[in-house]
């Protein structure tokens, strides 16, 4: 198998393993922070921001990523 | 006086990223050229319209009184192929390295991380807790 070969199979699983992992992360975040906010209606404010900080953290490292596929998937079938 | 850290931050953020571009861009061309410092304040407003739809998103949709179900969906159905297919064009544009549009796109989370530290540092949240304790006291 060349590296060509390699790549191509790569490419797609990486960016599917990091979708997987943001998908986990953010159903953690999120689950967690509706948990919080019932408990503790009055704080809903800060919570939410801690929770969107949270979700735009994690989906930059999906759209790295994506970006990384995009970068070397014009190297495959050159 | 303190700030909160309230959803005025992500406010604040935005707008502190905004000044830390437009003080940036003159010194980016300078030192960088025009395509590099282009690249990452095209990368700097992918990332703020990014969190700006991430933060609408989640106001409409988590709220303690409900979500508001067509404002979200909405909002999903414009940020997604907005983001996805905007990071994809400026991809294409031969003249724009993505490690440029990755600078750019990651300064909104250093600001964030950077201004959250700070908070930390400062304990301003602790000092305000105290503060509405002693206030609730008196």
């Amino acid at each position: 198998m060349d590296y060509q070969a390699m790549l191509a199979w790569a490419l797609p699983m990486g960016v599917g393993l990091a979708a997987v992992g943001s998908g986990l992360g953010l159903g953690r975040a999120v689950g967690s922070a509706m948990e919080a906010i019932g408990r503790q209606p009055e704080a809903s404010g800060k919570i939410q921001t801690a929770m969107i900080i949270g979700a735009a953290l994690i989906e930059a490292l999906t759209i790295y990523a994506l970006v990384v596929f995009f970068i070397l998937s014009g190297k495959i079938g050159s | 006086m303190t700030s909160s850290f309230g959803l005025s931050f992500l406010d604040r953020t935005l707008r502190t990223t905004a000044i830390v571009f437009l003080i940036m861009l003159p010194f980016g061309i300078y030192y960088f050229g025009v395509y590099p410092a282009l690249a990452a304040y095209s990368g700097g407003i992918w990332g703020m319209i990014n969190l700006i739809f991430i933060s609408a998103l989640v106001r409409s949709a988590i709220r303690p009184d409900g979500a508001d179900k067509n404002r979200s969906i909405i909002l999903a159905l414009i940020k997604f192929p907005l983001l996805y297919s905007s990071g994809y064009f400026l991809l294409t544009i031969d003249k724009f390295s993505p490690v440029h549009l990755l600078i750019g796109f990651s300064a909104i989370m250093v600001v964030l991380v950077l201004k959250a530290f700070g908070r930390l540092i400062l304990s301003l949240d602790e000092e305000k807790a105290e503060q509405s304790k002693l206030g609730k006291v008196h």
